[in-house]
């Protein structure tokens, strides 16, 4: 089977400090892959050897087969850099047509294909500015139009929606969404709602570690529910959702919201039986998901390893 | 996508190319273009045009003529034209210096603003490193070709025509300077990646020339036998090439290439395994 990537004891470090250790996983294409982390974790570093910016102190790295980097990988990977910038001297037009000219195209399929993917990011009016006239956000989503150029298997995006406003950070979400038909993207975000709407498998990163590499939605998630109530004085919530049948376990994460687990072969109909049940007591409800969310699904299992 | 090296070549022609659309096409390089203008129309108005018509004059000839010789640089005058004698005399020495500051901002302001990571997603750090320094040389050749008409039409105003062997003669000059300035060029790719500003760059190529030419006038002093080292640094030729006429001249132009070729070697090492 051919891999999106594949690492393979992968270890970077900087002088003494080891930022990330041993990390062997290996990534199919398909559904938008979440790279997940606190601060520190070493996801932008990963990023960084995934796009060749940096080499890897030891170990093995492979993206589409071959080495980051490779000129084979030339227009078959593209990346949103965390924090780079266009050159302040020209347009976003000459230096997107330019990247499209070093990735093959003639001058006049570049400059179209510069346009085409200015509008995908709501920025086809402001071709002929400069970047230094445009605002973070603007910045932002033109450095997202420039990983869009060609035809890329590969888009690694690093906090794309990050200094964004909401309706922008929605429209990037909704591109994401709308071409992740058409390429297989890697997005690393601190934002764990997004990534759980956007996102099929997710790598955990933590202290330069794979703590793991998990789908959002797999079978582990089965025999849960997490639900959410509408605002008000419920407290005997619990007490009551514990006494449902087939229930095994309820946690309350969050303000209003409850992770039920379940014995789904004794109680095959339980989201049913928990809808009566509400209904019955007069709550109201929010959201009622199947499964856990990502963040439960992530922290409930560093919160054990820990 | 073509094969490695056909790719390598179209994209390094690419940013080569893209050096003078820098020069042209943007207010910096307007700038650049205007300061040039200015500098070489004072150059042309005053020095050249004066020095000239001193020259033409037979007593300044003998006593220079006389001085030049003793210093091994009585060729210096044969130059078809005083215009073009005054022309190479000047821009020998001072082209060096001017190229270690127009050219110290090949690749570094990109990495520290992280363009570079735009770039090397599409083409090889090669291509990068290599294009800017074909382009900065492109550039170079450019405005000396500008400047040397701009010197001939000069000529051709004061003695109203222009001699036959003048334009082989610019021609040589044009050669030779673009020859010397290579060096100066690599350097300055090289300390472009090794830092991450030009100011940097200008700096540490200016600190690494003193102190290569400190450490090794230190050696000599102690070790006589060493002094040929000091014969490779960069512009050691110079005072010899301005001793040579005509053609003559390209046959100091084996030691520049050389330096040149080591100097890229260098740079492209430290392009390749610099982080972005």
């Amino acid at each position: 089977m051919s891999y999106l990537i594949e690492a393979r004891n992968l270890s970077k470090s900087f002088g003494q400090k080891t930022v990330l250790q041993d990390l062997t996983f290996s990534l199919p294409a398909g559904e938008p892959i979440a790279l997940i982390g606190p601060n520190g974790a070493g996801k932008t570093t990963l990023f960084s050897l995934l796009c060749g910016y940096l080499p890897a102190s030891s170990g093995e790295l492979k993206v589409l087969g071959h080495k980051p980097g490779s000129s084979a990988l030339f227009g078959r990977v593209s990346a949103l850099p965390q924090d780079a910038m266009l050159d302040p001297n020209f347009s976003l037009l000459t230096q997107l047509s330019f990247f499209g000219q070093l990735q093959g195209m003639s001058k006049s399929t570049a400059v179209a294909e510069s346009r085409r993917v200015l509008s995908l990011v709501d920025l086809a009016a402001n071709a002929e500015q400069k970047a230094t006239a445009l605002s973070h956000g603007m910045r932002k989503r033109v450095a997202i139009a420039q990983a869009l150029m060609g035809s890329p298997e590969l888009v690694m995006l690093d906090e794309p929606t990050a200094g964004l406003d909401p309706v922008n950070a929605l429209q990037v979400r909704q591109l994401i969404a709308k071409l992740s038909n058409e390429a297989s993207f890697i997005i690393s975000s601190h934002n764990i709602f997004e990534l759980e709407r956007l996102c099929g498998t997710v790598l955990y990163l933590e202290h330069g570690k794979l703590v793991q590499q998990s789908q959002v939605h797999s079978a582990a998630t089965q025999g849960y529910l997490t639900l959410t109530l509408e605002a008000g004085a419920q407290t005997d919530v619990l007490p009551m959702l514990r006494q449902l049948p087939g229930v095994i376990s309820v946690s309350d994460s969050q303000k209003h919201e409850y992770v039920l687990q379940f014995d789904a072969e004794l109680a095959p109909d339980f989201d049913l039986t928990l809808l009566m049940a509400l209904r019955q007591h007069g709550w109201r409800y929010r959201m009622l998901t199947k499964g856990q969310t990502l963040e439960q699904q992530l922290f409930a299992v560093t919160a054990k390893q820990a | 996508m073509p094969g490695p090296l056909p790719l390598l070549f179209r994209q390094t022609w690419l940013y080569s190319r893209f050096e003078l659309h820098r020069l042209f096409m943007t207010p910096r390089g307007w700038f650049a273009l205007a300061a040039f203008t200015t500098i070489w129309y004072f150059l042309l108005r005053y020095p050249i045009y004066q020095a000239s018509v001193q020259l033409q004059e037979p007593e300044i000839q003998q006593v220079l003529s006389g001085m030049l010789g003793m210093v091994g640089m009585y060729n210096l005058l044969n130059w078809s034209l005083p215009e073009l004698s005054v022309y190479w005399a000047m821009t020998v020495f001072f082209m060096p210096l001017a190229v270690m500051f127009s050219a110290a901002d090949q690749t570094c302001t990109d990495r520290s603003r992280g363009t570079l990571r735009f770039l090397t997603l599409r083409s090889s750090r090669d291509s990068i490193f290599f294009g800017r320094f074909i382009g900065q040389l492109l550039v170079q050749a450019l405005l000396i070709g500008l400047s040397l008409l701009a010197t001939l039409a000069l000529a051709v105003w004061r003695v109203g025509e222009l001699p036959a062997t003048a334009l082989n003669a610019a021609l040589l000059i044009w050669l030779n300077l673009l020859i010397v300035l290579m060096p100066f060029t690599a350097l300055m790719a090289l300390c472009s990646a090794l830092v991450r500003s030009s100011r940097l760059a200008i700096s540490l190529a200016i600190v690494s020339i003193g102190a290569v030419a400190g450490v090794l006038g230190y050696l000599v002093w102690h070790f006589p036998d060493l002094r040929a080292v000091l014969e490779y640094l960069p512009g050691a030729q110079l005072p010899m090439l301005l001793g040579a006429q005509g053609w003559d001249t390209l046959k100091y132009s084996g030691l520049p290439l050389l330096q040149t070729l080591v100097l890229l070697i260098a740079g492209r090492f430290v392009m390749q395994e610099k982080a972005l």
